[in-house]
């Protein structure tokens, strides 16, 4: 009866991961690590340079070719106020789709792939207005905190006068 | 079954070409080239489409169709004078046509009288000489649809030479005869199956059943060629037969009908019997003298009721001895399914021998390619295409991009040594990027098609608005043959109908008040394309009233569009048509005044990347200007450093390049530089500071690129270098990203980085912004 009782436990369970869960694509700026769900993100890639835009904020990187489109890349570093990144071969550009459209996000390292349950997301707490304006909620894992990109957020307000 | 939506949705494509074909023709016709080659080509289309459409069993379409074929029948034999009044029936015809090939289509009903105003009007205008026709009939006998068609007695050559439809390079497959001559007559056919006939799995009882539709028929099987047994080829076909048809009504070409679908699987004679013995390449059509015009909807019951007696009698498979006098079928060898060259021997000795009086023999149609008068024809012939998806074209786009890239990347690569050791190489380096130059601008052109396309749509828009609305109103175009991106001509069609409906409707005067305002009646509507910079330019104006201002402000109030408190400017006010569920039509017409007009403009224009603009003058006009982007179009440009990021500046927009050393350079109050040139002074933009760039180059080694913006003012861009000259692919920044002040656009070089395009037109705009300011 126990052994059975604990079954139907590991099954509930597992149904409600499968329904509630979310995966993560974590990556890294400095310290921090942050993570956007796995199914935005299109393609990983090396940091190769980007051609600068003009009259737009510091955290537009510029564009880059990806398969004969232009995408805009994001530093996100600088998105949230820490000044620009000096990138290197090692950065990597996390691409992703926000709504219709392709953009890249530069990062410094893509460090995992979490599951994480929908329950155990916080919601941001209020004080800073860059916080809670980025981030959708933050989430722990391994006792690091996971802080969940908003990519609408990120991308909005690139032009200078915005 | 999902076969046939295959048909089917091939079917569609092939009615909206065949619509769009329409349409072109009555644009000429309009215009007075009333000539029989446009007449057939209006006749083939509606045929076609009236064909398929029995084939799926559309059948308010067919019953339409038909009635609007007998019309145009009328007309082509001269029945029925081609009157303005007429034109105008058939435009209408079109519209019913094309909305029922809609319905169709997306499975809709129409209402059931739909387009019974004008098929009676059909009637009555073929009724008006041509008593005997009635085109009560109904779809469901689409089987025998051909309404047998009346040749006046001076019918001429003329009119004989468009009935040979013919295709030269299918010539070996296909060819069509439309029906033409009446005789009171028994038709001898002689019918040959060759193995490919069975191979592509016909089988003659359906063609005999079908024949024997179209008259009292027996049929009689020659079985002499079968050999004993022991020489049997089971794959081989032995049997052929001979069929005698009586029927007043019947055509040659309604026999040749029949066999279309196994025509050159096939030996096919096909004699009238006693009569007129047609010249051996059958492709001639006889103008036989013309019987008095049968009562047709008699004939059809009695074939009808004849059919299924014959088809008993075939069933039985009785051979009947065959009446037809054997003299008039020896002189018959040649098969219709001729090549080319077959054809070309056998005119040789084949004399037309005419007993009949009034029967004239009739020039082919291969044989006469050169006469210029066959030009409609030809135009039918000689432009083919096939249908591919867009999307399949994209990847070909992106795919030779790609090719493109890789190629100049391993130009990059050769370095003196290696060129100098494998000179192999270097020449077939060199090939490769000729030829995938030539592929790149082949597969552009693929794409960029002139707005043409569309514009052609809007002079019968404009005739119809005319007419509706009571006003006299001209069409202008300018720019027709500006290329675009072909998904962007796609987008532009509805958005350029409801700007020319917009200014129809409310910006086009009455000609009494026009009159009464000093005007000319008759309004103008101007609708231009251009290329300015990186974008294309449409324009929609008009001479009328302009924009009634404090009305739009007032409705705009009204329905809670603008807050009561709020002021708008008058271009403001101008803007606010764009607003969704916006119109100021007072009494709604069903032309303009649903208010999703003019939203859908702005939609369907953003959703391309462009951006619609209006001014107005009041009494005097209204200017709708589309801006739109010029997405794959090639660009030449030079291509120039502003500090580290290589920029592209439109060649088209160069004027010369200065060295900076040697420019002319003069302050202005302002504190800017002007420049000089050839004593004219211009205003100077320093590239790298607009676009807070650093630079490192020394002021006297950068360049001018005088450039010339919109109209003939001229703007002096300073960069750090110009590199070259070439070609680019002018990419989306919208696509991804958002518009970005002072650039075009962007475009990949060939190592694989992004430049962007300079916006010399959108730099000094915004200069001149930050003046007023």
């Amino acid at each position: 009866m126990e052994a059975l009782g604990l079954r139907d436990d590991l099954n509930d369970k597992s149904a409600v991961a499968a329904q509630n869960s979310l995966q993560l694509i974590a990556f890294s700026i400095g310290d921090q690590t942050y993570g956007v769900e796995i199914t935005t993100v299109r393609e990983i890639r090396a940091w190769n340079g980007a051609t600068p835009l003009p009259n737009t904020r510091e955290f537009v990187r510029g564009v880059i070719n990806l398969r004969g489109t232009i995408v805009p890349i994001f530093d996100l570093r600088a998105r949230f106020g820490d000044g620009q990144t000096s990138p290197t071969k090692n950065h990597v550009v996390v691409v992703m789709s926000v709504g219709d459209k392709w953009v890249g996000i530069l990062v410094d390292a893509v460090s995992d792939i979490l599951t994480v349950s929908r329950d155990d997301i916080h919601n941001v707490p209020e004080g800073n207005s860059i916080d809670s304006e980025l981030l959708n909620g933050i989430v722990t894992h391994d006792s690091r905190m996971v802080g969940l990109i908003d990519l609408h957020a990120v991308v909005s307000g690139a032009k200078m006068d915005a | 079954m999902s076969d046939l939506d295959d048909f089917k949705a091939t079917y569609f494509d092939e009615c909206s070409e065949l619509l769009t074909e329409l349409e072109e023709q009555f644009v000429a016709i309009e215009a007075g080239e009333r000539d029989a080659d446009r007449l057939n080509a209006v006749f083939r289309a509606i045929h076609s489409i009236k064909g398929g459409a029995g084939a799926f069993g559309f059948s308010a379409l067919v019953g339409f169709a038909h009635a609007y074929e007998t019309l145009l029948d009328y007309v082509r034999d001269g029945r029925i004078e081609l009157a303005d009044e007429v034109v105008t029936l058939c435009i209408r015809a079109n519209d019913i046509v094309a909305d029922h090939v809609a319905a169709a289509r997306t499975g809709d009903a129409l209402p059931a009288d739909y387009g019974m105003d004008e098929k009676a009007r059909f009637d009555a205008l073929a009724r008006g000489e041509a008593p005997a026709d009635d085109d009560g009939e109904g779809p469901d006998e689409f089987d025998i649809e051909f309404t047998p068609v009346m040749v006046s007695l001076d019918s001429d050559v003329e009119e004989a030479e468009y009935d040979i439809a013919f295709d030269l390079a299918e010539l070996d497959d296909t060819f069509e005869i439309v029906p033409m001559a009446i005789d009171h007559g028994q038709w001898e056919v002689r019918f040959t199956p060759h193995r490919a006939l069975y191979a592509r799995a016909n089988d003659p009882l359906l063609l005999f059943r079908e024949l024997g539709a179209l008259g009292e028929m027996s049929v009689k099987a020659v079985l002499n060629p079968i050999p004993p047994l022991s020489d049997f080829e089971p794959f081989d076909v032995y049997c052929s037969w001979e069929i005698s048809l009586v029927s007043p009504t019947l055509t040659e070409a309604m026999i040749r009908e029949v066999f279309e679908f196994v025509d050159g699987d096939c030996d096919i004679v096909i004699v009238q019997a006693g009569a007129a013995v047609v010249p051996a390449p059958a492709p001639a059509v006889e103008a036989a003298p013309v019987a008095p015009a049968a009562p047709e909807e008699a004939a059809v019951s009695d074939l009808l009721a004849l059919a299924d007696d014959e088809v008993a009698h075939l069933l039985d498979f009785t051979p009947e001895p065959k009446p037809a006098p054997v003299s008039a079928q020896d002189s018959f060898e040649e098969p219709p399914g001729l090549s080319f060259a077959e054809l070309a021997e056998s005119l040789k000795p084949a004399t037309p021998v005419q007993p009949a009086a009034k029967a004239k023999p009739v020039a082919l149609a291969p044989a006469a390619a050169e006469s210029s008068g066959e030009e409609g024809e030809r135009r039918a012939v000689g432009v083919q295409s096939i249908r591919v998806d867009l999307d399949k074209v994209d990847r070909v786009v992106n795919m030779v991009g790609e090719l493109v890239i890789t190629q100049s990347m391993l130009t990059q690569q050769m370095d003196e040594t290696l060129r100098a050791r494998y000179t192999e190489l270097v020449r077939g380096l060199e090939v490769l990027a000729q030829t995938t130059r030539g592929l790149q601008d082949s597969v552009m052109a693929i794409r960029a098609q002139p707005v043409k396309s569309v514009f052609s749509r809007m002079p019968r828009l404009v005739r119809e608005l005319g007419l509706k609305t009571g006003k006299k109103i001209k069409l202008e175009t300018i720019g027709e043959n500006t290329e675009i991106d072909k998904t962007v001509i796609e987008q532009l069609s509805d958005p350029l109908t409801h700007m020319i409906r917009n200014s129809a409707d409310h910006g086009i005067e009455s000609p009494e008040n026009r009159l009464a305002m000093g005007k000319p009646e008759t309004g103008t509507i101007r609708l231009s394309a251009e290329q300015a910079g990186g974008n294309i330019l449409i324009i929609v104006e008009d001479d009328g009233a302009g924009i009634n201002r404090e009305r739009v402000l007032g409705l705009a109030r009204e329905k809670g569009i603008v807050a009561p408190d709020i002021t708008p400017t008058d271009e403001q006010i101008d803007q606010l048509i764009f607003a969704p569920g916006f119109s100021t039509a007072e009494a709604l017409s069903d032309i303009s005044g649903r208010g999703v007009g003019m939203d859908v403009v702005l939609s369907n224009i953003k959703k391309i990347g462009g951006s619609v603009h209006v001014r107005s003058w009041t009494g005097r006009g209204c200017r709708m200007t589309l801006r739109l982007p010029l997405t794959l179009a090639v660009l030449d440009v030079m291509l120039v450093k502003v500090g580290v990021s290589p920029y592209v500046v439109p060649l088209s927009s160069i004027v010369e390049t200065i060295q900076c050393s040697r420019a002319a350079f003069e302050r202005v109050p302002s504190g800017g530089q002007v420049l000089q040139v050839r004593g004219e002074y211009v205003q100077v933009i320093d590239l790298a500071e607009r676009f807070d760039m650093e630079t490192e180059t020394e002021a006297d080694n950068r360049f001018v690129v005088l450039c010339e913006a919109e109209g003939s003012a001229k703007v002096a861009l300073i960069v750090d270098d110009i590199i070259g000259q070439q070609q680019v692919v002018i990419k989306s920044l919208e696509e991804n990203f958002e518009r970005v002040e002072g650039i075009a656009g962007g475009t990949i070089l060939g190592d694989g980085n992004v430049a962007l395009i300079v916006d010399v037109q959108g730099l000094k705009t915004t200069i001149v912004h930050k003046n007023a300011a």
